[in-house]
């Protein structure tokens, strides 16, 4: 799978003060959908604008899509939904859409037509003849996302596409990202949203503070942190966690005193029988058994309270951050 | 894929225009000023506001031609008053936010992330801000063009040279309201800046005119009164012959001194002759101070947009300098010249003025003003190539 983005060492300083990010690596494949994930300030949006050359890097090497990052050519297949984007709320959708595809150097009757079937795709064909300024902040997001996918775009960068969008929007949204995953397009997250992200990105990245912390798939970063959790319907002492333990060796075991819940970290559910049998012949009645993964939002937590040297927070700039 | 975009751009820029009510309020009060324009006339008697005849005794056809009559009403107020101010202040208040809305947060990003140069994108954004100006001026013109064509029967397409010149004269407001919007991004900051500017530019055309005046002024009584003490000489040169054939004494010589007022034979033997040496001598004083005064402002101006000999190159265009002079005689025969008022306020000083003014070359008003228009434009650009969003 070729990398569709592949930077290294990407570094931006604002006004040789604040250091928005400090040598990022990013590899994207393609056809499949990677989620960023971080905390307002990590340098997220930031990334995303040195990519689609909104910003200019302070130094950065590699590619998008195969050309050099910063040449303006290979933005004809790329789509973008800026946070907070702002459409001309005097257009109609239909007038954004067909604008915008007219940028990105869409022929006017494809330009027309792909207006038509997005508006559709979208579930806004009825509201194409309505002014932006009459739509919600939902159905104004719905457009943004449609207009990114205006030039038949290989890579779609969403930041924060689900926005200000209600339960059924979200869904709607995720359908649209599935659909484009399956024509083989690739699609770059940006979110904060991170139950959203779980659902339908292949691969994630956590970035804090300028830095990427961790990338992979889902698997991959809980990898270690995963396994089969024995649930009681009452605290287990400690003579019958230590007995369970002794039951399967060789799985490293997680358990506090005086809980309810003993984790083993392996992905093999017969290994860990025996420690159920053990809990049972000792009185505890077992209430549950599953395999155990922690979640994005877990994961996403670790990362960010795990403070490397030198970084300091709110680095990014107009997010909530040092610059906002 | 360039002109693509560039008509994109334009296409969105005119739906903004279309969706503002100031531009349709302007292209209302442009009809307005057009139908005004079409109520005035000129017959045998004098001049006419619809049916009603107001005699006057130069504005006729004896003395201006209908042509005439209406070209300059096109160039006097038309232009002058109702494009160059009205209109420009109207158009300011609805571009000034251009740059400013462009460059705010969610708005510029999905622009630059197109496969669009920045530079491209940025002039062609300030070239749509000229876009009002544009349509307003053309509405005007043709329906000026009209009138004239209805009204005197004659069809002068040249008064479509209001839209280049208009447009260049806006064109240096807006590439310094351009600058100010790109770096404040401030809508009002643009405005008022840009009006503050105006007012600067409009103070050196004022005082143009003022030191041009003085200096010619100065320049002409020094002419008068150059011939005043040719005149008194010659009296004096009669009375000394006089006082030769009468066998008088003549003071400076025969060994008669000169009376303490005199300064030769001539001024004793004619004592005016002193007192219009010394006129003369004060008016040849003050010429330097003026035209040192003059030059200066004419730096100044040189390295500003010349805002009101651009407007000017129209009447060029239209009234030919034949016909200018006609008029400034027809001005200047109803005053006549006080030696005791000031020297610029000598009726022939106006004409004189308006032939240097004629006289500046065209490459020194478009020239100096579009090298002033493309440094400004071309320090906007820079800021907004170089600039993260």
């Amino acid at each position: 799978m070729d990398a569709v983005i592949d930077v290294s060492g990407v570094e931006k300083m604002y006004r040789r003060k604040v250091h928005a990010l400090r040598g990022v690596d990013l590899q994207v494949g393609g056809g499949e959908i990677f989620g960023l994930l971080g905390p307002n300030g990590a340098g997220k949006s930031t990334l995303v604008k040195v990519l689609l050359t909104v910003i200019k890097p302070t130094r950065c090497t590699g590619s998008l899509l195969g050309s050099k990052i910063g040449n303006k050519s290979v933005l004809r297949e790329v789509g973008y939904l800026p946070e907070h984007h702002n459409f001309p709320k005097y257009l109609t959708s239909r007038q954004v859409l067909r604008h915008f595809g007219a940028m990105a150097g869409v022929e006017r009757k494809t330009r027309n037509n792909r207006a038509e079937e997005l508006l559709e795709i979208v579930n806004m064909s009825e509201w194409a003849a309505h002014k932006l300024g009459t739509y919600s902040k939902g159905m104004r997001q719905r457009i943004g996302i449609a207009q990114a996918l205006m030039n038949d775009p290989k890579l779609v960068v969403l930041d924060e596409p689900t926005d200000g969008v209600d339960p059924i929007g979200r869904r709607d949204i995720r359908e649209i990202l599935l659909r484009l995953k399956s024509e083989g397009r690739t699609v770059f997250l940006n979110s904060h949203l991170l139950s959203e992200l779980e659902m339908v990105c292949d691969r994630v990245a956590i970035m804090v503070h300028g830095l990427m912390r961790q990338q992979g798939t889902i698997e991959e970063l809980t990898e270690g942190q995963s396994g089969y959790k024995i649930k009681a319907g009452s605290t287990i002492d400690a003579s019958a966690i230590d007995a369970s333990k002794d039951a399967v060796r060789g799985v490293e075991c997680v358990a506090e005193p005086g809980t309810n819940e003993i984790t083993f970290k392996t992905c093999d559910a017969q290994a860990v029988q025996p420690a159920i049998d053990t809990l049972r012949q000792r009185g505890v009645v077992i209430e549950s058994f599953g395999f155990h993964r922690p979640s994005l939002e877990k994961l996403f937590i670790q990362a960010v309270n795990e403070q490397p040297d030198g970084a300091r927070p709110g680095a990014e700039k107009g997010k909530g951050g040092a610059r906002s | 894929m360039i002109l693509m975009q560039t008509k994109a751009i334009f296409i969105d820029a005119y739906r903004e225009l279309n969706a503002k009510k100031l531009f349709w309020l302007t292209m209302g009060l442009n009809v307005l000023v057009v139908a005004l324009y079409a109520s005035l006339g000129i017959n045998a008697k004098g001049f006419t506001i619809l049916h009603w005849t107001f005699d006057s005794d130069f504005m006729n056809t004896s003395f201006i031609s209908r042509e005439l009559f209406y070209k300059i009403q096109f160039t006097s107020w038309g232009v002058p008053i109702w494009l160059s101010w009205a209109t420009t202040i109207l158009a300011l208040i609805s571009t000034a936010g251009i740059i400013p809305d462009m460059v705010s947060g969610g708005t510029i990003e999905p622009m630059l992330s197109k496969p669009i140069g920045r530079v491209r994108f940025f002039l062609s954004k300030y070239l749509t801000g000229l876009l009002f100006v544009g349509l307003q001026i053309f509405v005007f013109a043709t329906g000026c063009l009209l009138v004239l064509g209805i009204r005197a029967g004659t069809w002068e397409f040249g008064l479509f040279m209001a839209i280049p010149i208009v447009l260049a004269f806006f064109s240096y407001l807006f590439a310094f309201c351009v600058l100010v919007g790109l770096v404040t991004r401030s809508t009002i900051a643009a405005l008022l800046l840009t009006i503050l500017f105006w007012l600067l530019i409009f103070i050196a055309n004022t005082g143009d005119a003022v030191m041009l005046s003085q200096r010619e002024g100065a320049i002409l009584r020094v002419e008068d009164r150059q011939v005043d003490v040719e005149v008194q000489e010659r009296f004096a040169q009669k009375r000394l012959e006089q006082f030769r054939e009468q066998d008088k004494p003549i003071p400076g010589e025969d060994d008669v001194p000169l009376p303490a007022s005199a300064t030769d034979t001539l001024s004793a033997v004619n004592p005016t002759l002193t007192t219009a040496r010394n006129r003369l001598r004060e008016a040849e004083d003050s010429v330097p101070v003026w035209q040192a005064w003059s030059k200066r402002v004419f730096l100044l101006k040189t390295v500003l947009p010349k805002t009101q000999e651009t407007i000017a190159l129209l009447e060029r265009h239209l009234i030919s300098d034949d016909e200018l002079s006609e008029l400034m005689k027809l001005g200047a025969n109803q005053q006549s010249t006080d030696e005791n008022q000031p020297a610029m306020a000598d009726p022939r000083v106006p004409e004189r003025v308006a032939v240097i003014m004629r006289a500046r070359t065209i490459w020194w008003v478009l020239g100096t003003s579009f090298a002033f228009e493309a440094l400004f434009i071309g320090l906007s650009t820079l800021i907004f190539v170089r600039r993260d969003f």
